[in-house]
């Protein structure tokens, strides 16, 4: 356990929390916990897809609210950060794919062997090294890569929608510059839902129910170790965790938990297999949202993330509702807050890419291969974007790897 | 010709790259206008004549005078607004709109507005335009994979492989191994190519209100904020002080010829000018004019052998001119997102400009280069300009 970071404590952090609390990381949190809850529309598309069954989709995505959400409240409040947990996309979309072939029980055991892995490699202590070998210019290349697409989400809504996506980013806008004690993302939401109720939406979509996750006992093949519990592993250990800390150490904080965020998404997702999920980990979007400056000083905006899980949590039961809820709202509107909240992260992104002079190729395509959402042999661009950046890194800018640099300098090592 | 040692291989080829790009792209739009005008074969090759000639005319004839790589080529957004005119327009009436759209152009050139307004964008904004028109072509090179994977891939090593050990003829390596597979493994046939001279045909022009305010306004129109704006803008990143009066009035001249022979307007090119002015065509900036040359004298070939450019277009898989503009924009694509990034003091419009021409919005009828442009400096004058006071907001918290 020597290799996993101490945290603060769990035992002041209700105190701390509304000691804490303030309008602007409420807000990224809300919009965090709303985006979290309305990306499952991947989950449900991916699923579909597959022919899953629509009940069984629905049990996975309430498990993944519920046990993401509870690993959520407790990563941030013990380390007073904002680590928001949920589940890896790739993974999910995998997962999907592989159950038609070897059934949700076998698909399952693959996860908990990855998950395994994952809590094997925090305790041991390798992401320092798994870190290393993946460079921060790159990693924030396919970090930018990925989250460009809600950017370009933001703006497409002016086409169809130019009215009401006009006013909630000139909202956005000019209370970021004439209002001091009203966060921008709260402007902007109001100004959207002031629209609408203007506008008036239809309800009657709407219906309410409540579900519980569902218990299950995963089995252990090969087949399904190989196909998909392997290529989990690597995107957890590999790409998700690297993704998470390299955002939240970009916008500033020094001291970030790799280690513990590996183990304990090890951990979680070793128990997530036991209930229809396929992984908990730390959440890319999420993360920028929550660690961005629109959540407010950088030393409390761990509430957000608390509140994000806190979403989770509490919308678990009520998916089939929520969902009806945010089906019913324009889909303009999701996709504007969203992208407004992740500007200055795609900024910062793209700023930690291409301005260091370092890993400047690697980075670029690693941007690029992730923007184009290419999926090879099952798995997302994500992936590909971090292997295809560091081989080409490697082949151009060698001596920009510090490893190997001192190795170069060091003739004994 | 004391300059003749200037020419060099990768100048040559870079001026080869951008003609076969935009041949392979924004020619397929002209040949839909085309279809939709129902006009004869010998016309269409009288039209891709003109508009090849056009460019060849005033890119050597720019490029010799301004010693610049200055690539010109034909008004894609253009041709974009004859689609959607054409059958009702008459040829005649489309002519005299060209006349008319050149005429104004002219105007718009030679008093020096166009050079205001392009000294009043921040530089930051009009790098993330040209880093967002030009990402797209970033993407297609690696979206193609997933439809042909073999080829695509094949040409991506080869690209890494040469660029590592001969980055000099990479360029030109890329295209011969890409064609090479391109046969080998897609079928592509060069059978149906003949090579005979194209003849352009005369058609008189005709004024009306209807052809001028549905087509010479708004070509004017797309073709200063779709071609000149960024187009311009990318021979100044590159570091070219050429003021656009001069290349805007050269271009207007040529399109008056050209245009009664079917040529739509002649313009600066964009996303072919950021191959020739990179640093891919030359190390050395003073000698890259010779790409700029080398492109019209291609131009040249290509307007005389009109026909045979129209057949051996048709015959190449789209998956490669896909991944060989994509790979030759990528130095462009990084040094113009770098530009847009390291703007300090307006970093957030910059990016806010790059997402939304990135995006491909299209409103009105005008593209998003023109609305990157226009929402970037709104958000700049939103975010970042002094007007008293400066708010924490612009300054944006960077981990080291």
């Amino acid at each position: 356990m020597k290799h996993l970071e101490k945290g603060i404590s769990l035992k002041h952090a209700p105190a701390d929390f509304i000691r804490d609390l303030d309008v602007d990381n409420v807000s990224a949190g809300i919009v965090a916990g709303l985006f979290g809850i309305s990306a499952s529309v991947i989950h449900v598309g991916a699923g579909t897809a597959a022919g899953l069954d629509p009940q069984f989709i629905m049990i996975w995505v309430i498990a993944y609210l519920m046990i993401n959400g509870l690993f959520g409240l407790i990563m941030p409040a013990y380390y007073r950060l904002p680590l928001p947990m949920a589940n890896s996309i790739p993974g999910a979309l995998l997962f999907a794919a592989i159950i038609p072939v070897v059934g949700v029980e076998a698909a399952l055991g693959a996860s908990l062997i990855a998950g395994a892995i994952s809590l094997v490699a925090g305790l041991a202590g390798v992401m320092g090294i798994v870190m290393k070998l993946i460079p921060m210019p790159i990693v924030m290349g396919m970090v930018g890569g990925i989250l460009l697409k809600f950017g370009l989400n933001m703006v497409a809504p002016l086409e169809n929608a130019m009215l009401p996506a006009a006013i909630m980013i000139l909202a956005f806008f000019l209370s970021a510059r004439f209002l001091r004690r009203v966060p921008p993302l709260i402007v902007a939401m109001l100004a959207g839902i002031a629209y609408m109720a203007y506008a008036g939406i239809d309800f009657s979509g709407v219906a309410f129910s409540v579900t519980f996750p569902e218990f299950i006992v995963p089995t252990f093949t090969l087949e399904a170790f190989l196909a998909y519990g392997l290529p989990l592993a690597l995107i957890l250990v590999g790409m998700e965790t690297p993704a998470g800390v390299g955002l939240v150490k970009g916008m500033g904080y020094k001291q970030v938990p790799a280690n513990a965020i590996t183990a304990v998404g090890g951990f979680a997702t070793m128990i997530s297999s036991f209930f229809n999920l396929h992984s908990t980990c730390i959440a890319a979007p999420m993360t920028g949202i929550c660690s961005s400056p629109e959540a407010g000083r950088p030393d409390k905006r761990w509430v957000a993330a608390v509140i994000a899980g806190a979403i989770f949590v509490a919308g678990a039961p009520f998916y089939g509702y929520v969902i009806s809820l945010i089906e019913a709202m324009p889909s303009y509107f999701v996709a504007i807050v969203a992208g407004l909240a992740l500007l200055k992260v795609i900024t910062s992104a793209m700023y930690m890419t291409f301005a260091g002079g370092k890993h400047e190729m690697g980075g670029l395509f690693a941007f690029l291969i992730a923007a184009s959402g290419l999926q090879i042999l099952g798995i997302g661009a994500s992936f590909w974007a971090l292997v295809l950046g560091v081989f080409i890194s490697l082949i151009f800018e060698t001596s920009d790897f510090e490893f190997i640099r001192r190795a170069a300098h060091e003739p004994g090592a | 010709m004391r300059r003749f040692k200037d020419w060099s291989i990768p100048a040559v080829t870079a001026g080869f790259v951008a003609v076969l790009v935009s041949y392979a792209g924004p020619l397929a739009i002209f040949f839909q206008a085309a279809q939709s005008a129902d006009v004869s074969p010998a016309m269409m090759t009288s039209w891709v004549w003109a508009i090849s000639m056009g460019a060849a005319v005033s890119g050597i004839f720019l490029s010799v005078w301004l010693k610049a790589p200055v690539v010109t080529a034909w008004s894609a957004p253009g041709t974009a607004l004859l689609v959607t005119l054409f059958p009702e327009l008459s040829l005649n009436e489309a002519v005299g709109a060209y006349l008319t759209a050149a005429l104004i152009i002219f105007a718009i050139g030679v008093t020096g507005t166009f050079d205001r307004l392009m000294q009043a964008i921040p530089r930051g904004i009009a790098a993330g335009m040209m880093a967002g028109i030009l990402f797209q072509f970033g993407l297609g090179a690696f979206q193609a994979i997933e439809g042909t994977p073999v080829l695509a891939l094949g040409m991506l090593m080869a690209y890494l492989v040469f660029k590592r050990l001969m980055p000099r003829y990479c360029l030109i390596l890329l295209l011969l191994t890409g064609a090479g597979l391109a046969i080998g493994l897609e079928d592509a046939s060069l059978d149906g190519v003949g090579w005979q001279l194209a003849s352009p045909v005369f058609i008189a022009p005709e004024w009306s209100w209807h052809a001028t305010l549905s087509l010479a306004i708004p070509l004017v129109l797309v073709s200063l904020t779709g071609q000149f704006l960024p187009g311009m803008a990318i021979m100044r990143e590159a570091g070219y002080a050429a003021s656009a009066r001069s290349i805007i009035s050269v271009t207007s001249l040529t399109s008056l010829v050209t245009a009664l022979f079917g040529g739509i307007t002649t313009v600066v090119a964009a996303i072919t000018a950021a191959i020739c002015t990179g640093k891919d065509a030359h190390e050395d900036p003073d000698k890259r004019y010779v790409a700029g040359i080398a492109n019209g004298l291609f131009y040249l070939v290509g307007s005389c052998f009109a026909g045979a450019i129209v057949a051996l277009f048709a015959a190449l898989p789209g998956a490669f001119v896909a991944v060989l503009a994509g790979l030759a924009l990528i130095g462009a694509i990084s040094a113009n997102i770098m530009t847009a990034i390291e703007a300090e003091d307006h970093r957030e419009a910059s990016v806010i400009t790059f997402l939304v021409t990135a995006s491909g919005l299209s409103l009105f009828g005008l593209g998003a280069a023109f609305w990157g442009v226009v929402i970037g400096c709104v958000a700049y004058a939103l975010l970042h300009r002094h007007y008293r006071k400066r708010r924490t907001y612009c300054q944006l918290p960077l981990g080291k």
